[in-house]
């Protein structure tokens, strides 16, 4: 205590005092060392040689004796890389998911080398050059539609980081996976707005919300995230890039969508992976899916009652607005029969058939042919 | 769930009930009417159409602090009743900001590589036992420190607004490099006749690590100019310590992505020097730290631990030149300390080593004794 009084505090601004140099010099450092070679032999298998196959040395292809085992619950809470000889003692860095069932898929590994086989760059990649002024009607809904997509790219974004870093070591195939679906993201998010800002437009109106608030609120574990991001919104996302590159005026844009099409299929692939092993390997996890895809029908209904983003591509699928209310309603129409029935094909290979005629109105009417429901 | 899901069904249906039973829909249109900036034309450049080629008009302007809690891309017109989403907790430009962000993100973007088929993984030849031991034993150490560095940005991403959307994307990018990097030296460790060996810790939870970071420009400092700078040194000296092709490539390909990496830690840096002069000492205080981290035990030439051995193996080329190594660790140390100390010159902060705040010229001078 003495001594602290007497000490003089140096203000603020000014350098903190000079430290006292090392006794030691490098030199020293150098002539005194003595290796211990302590670490040497210190292996759990040795004498592993994977070799490259027609694809090359892919993540999965590791996965041999003991640096394949991925136990149901991953206790070590460091980043000790799984199959590595674990350091005794070391604080815990504090991961929420260390339990298979809350993240696993065995498509994780095959996703992530796919993906970034099939990486591609908007800048350069998408033929920029074949956009050609549209009806002024039309622009505007491709605006207000990427202007939707830049912001479910956004909840994409930060709902994978949200937890990725949340996720353990012992499962490092799932977060190397999520490592390329934000990224897919980051790419999705950028190229919806260089298309809107690309062609006498700009953006449009933000959407309303209710999903994204959803799928970020999930605070039940990423297995619900997953139910929301990638299953609900996913496969929506999904039908709305096929009808979109269906719809396209120009190259560049059926490039876009095509190849946006092809990433969030990769998400859904290990969306519906996880679910099927989470199902089959957590206790209840079966009936709690089934109560969040009912929450979550729900919120999707309210979003999609919000008319601006129907509308916007009603005058895409029509042509303009003249043959938007008639023609392009009916492909809009169209549109949702497919993004229901691909829902609900889902749901049935999961193991938790829906009732159409308990999903939540309209989407119940989108679960039959035109005619049948009127 | 039963009163939400029973308000849902109460709501009367519109248009898209008439869209489900062919009924022919009275369209509104209003939002035709709001929309952000018209009349916006990007054009691709040499580089085709870059973030900053649509960086133009309002659309380039990111506030100094983000009122925006509902996610909405920038520049997008705002919808009064749409749901909060984001409690970002990073809203001030200049806590993330740099200016290079869209060269640095197109960047990454065209040089992603896949270690899968990138790497010449056929001339790896099987090398003495004990070079084969420290090969696997840096490979593992890499291992588990390479994806610090896309855990921790990554959370930072999910605290940002978008409209800080472009240093989101270089981070987005680095989670992605990072990721491949901790997959490149798994593969290398399992593919020689080897196998991983023991993890070191360095990444642990201690306080002061890049984990606990409670600042972005404070996590910067540690991961992006001290811990990244010091190993994208290491990976520059990686024709000194490739065995075969397959590393040289793997130490290039990596030493590529790092220098993203510490270019957005030192443009962040210089941004912030710049437009947030209050914050100086603090971040002096963030560097005294990050000089820490660099003479500290993560860093295997920073401090002799049993990653020092290992790479004093690989550089010497076997137990018996175990000295021969030890030099050119100490080499490389001094290398890592001359960069370190020109990065914080450029970012702005070189004052530190003119008046006496930083041991950096000193354990410089110690290296070359
Ligand atoms: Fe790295
Ligand atoms: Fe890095």
């Amino acid at each position: 205590m003495a001594d602290k009084a007497a000490a003089k505090p140096s203000p603020p601004d000014r350098p903190a005092p000079k430290p006292v140099p090392a006794k030691s010099t490098q030199s020293d450092e150098k002539r005194n060392f003595e290796p211990k070679y302590n670490w040497m032999d210190k292996t759990r298998q040795w004498g592993v040689r994977v070799k490259p196959g027609k694809a090359g040395l892919k993540l999965g292809d590791l996965n041999v004796g003991i640096y394949g085992e991925t136990p149901t619950q991953w206790t070590d809470q460091s980043r000790n890389p799984r199959g590595a000889v674990p350091r005794r003692g070391m604080p815990p860095v504090g991961y929420a998911i260390r339990d298979k069932a809350g993240l696993w898929a065995d498509c994780a590994a095959d996703l992530y080398e796919e993906a970034i086989q099939r990486r591609w760059a908007p800048a350069t990649d998408v033929p920029w050059d074949t956009i050609e002024p549209l009806p002024d009607d039309i622009e505007h809904a491709l605006c207000q539609v990427c202007t939707e997509l830049v912001s479910y790219a956004n909840v994409d974004i930060e709902t994978i980081t949200g937890w990725q870093h949340q996720m353990s070591y012992g499962y490092h195939e799932v977060k190397q996976f999520l490592a390329t679906a934000s990224f897919d993201a980051a790419r999705h998010y950028e190229c919806f707005r260089k298309r809107a800002l690309a062609n006498g437009g700009g953006l449009g109106l933000e959407g309303p919300g209710m999903v994204n608030r959803m799928i970020l609120e999930s605070r039940g574990g990423w297995t619900e995230a997953v139910v929301y991001l990638l299953v609900l919104r996913g496969a929506f996302t999904l039908t709305l890039y096929r009808y979109l590159g269906r719809y396209a005026h120009n190259d560049a844009e059926r490039f876009i969508f095509a190849h946006a099409l092809a990433d969030k299929a990769r998400h859904v692939t290990y969306a519906l992976d996880h679910l099927k092993y989470a199902v089959a390997h957590a206790d209840d996890q079966l009936q709690v899916v089934r109560t969040l895809i009912a929450i979550g029908e729900g919120g999707l209904t309210r979003d999609l009652r919000d008319p601006v983003l129907r509308e916007a591509l009603a005058v895409i699928f029509g042509g303009g607005v003249a043959k938007a209310a008639h023609r392009g309603m009916a492909v809009y129409g169209e549109m949702m029969r497919d993004y229901v029935a691909t829902y609900l094909g889902y749901c049935e290979w999961l193991g938790m058939p829906r009732d159409p005629a308990r999903l939540p109105p309209p989407l119940n009417e989108f679960a039959n042919p035109p005619d049948a429901g009127a | 769930m039963a009163v939400i899901v029973a308000v849902w069904r109460e709501e009367k249906h519109d248009e898209m009930s008439e869209a489900a039973n062919g009924t022919e829909p009275q369209l509104d249109l209003g939002w035709m009417d709001r929309t952000g900036p018209w009349d916006t034309r990007a054009e691709p450049g040499k580089y085709g159409l870059t973030i900053a080629d649509i960086s133009i008009g309002e659309y380039g302007e990111a506030p100094e602090v983000s009122d925006n809690l509902t996610g909405r891309p920038r520049g997008a017109a705002a919808r009064p009743a749409s749901y909060r989403i984001g409690a970002y907790a990073v809203r001030s430009k200049n806590e993330i900001w740099l200016d290079n962000a869209s060269f640095l993100y197109e960047e990454a973007l065209q040089r992603q590589w896949s270690s899968a088929t990138d790497v010449p993984w056929h001339t790896i030849e099987p090398l003495p036992d004990d070079v084969e031991q420290a090969e696997c034993q840096l490979a593992t150490f890499l291992t588990e420190v390479e994806f610090v560095a896309g855990d921790v940005p990554a959370r930072w991403v999910s605290l940002t607004t978008p409209d800080f959307y472009e240093p989101r994307q270089v981070l987005l990018a680095q989670v992605m490099d990072e990721s491949r990097h901790m997959d490149v030296f798994r593969k290398r460790a399992l593919a020689n006749g080897g196998g991983l060996m023991q993890a070191t810790g360095a990444t642990a939870g201690f306080v002061g690590s890049i984990d606990l970071s409670r600042d972005f420009t404070e996590m910067s400092s540690r991961l992006h100019i001290s811990g990244e700078g010091a190993v994208l040194t290491l990976f520059r000296m990686g024709e000194l310590m490739a065995q075969n092709e397959a590393e040289k490539v793997i130490y290039r390909l990596c030493a590529q992505d790092e220098a993203r990496h510490v270019a957005f830690g030192v443009m962040h840096l210089r941004y912030m020097s710049e437009t947030a002069p209050e914050r100086r000492e603090e971040i002096h205080c963030y560097l005294d730290e990050a000089e820490g981290g660099l003479i500290g035990a993560a860093n295997p030439v920073g401090q002799l631990t049993p990653t020092s051995e290992s790479m004093a193996i690989i550089l010497g080329g076997g137990k018996e030149h175990f000295d021969d190594g030890m030099n050119k660790i100490i080499a490389i140390r001094r290398r890592q300390l001359q960069e370190y100390r020109k990065r914080v010159v450029s970012a702005g902060f070189g004052e530190r080593f003119e008046n006496g705040r930083s041991r950096v010229a000193q354990l410089i001078e110690e290296a070359a004794a």
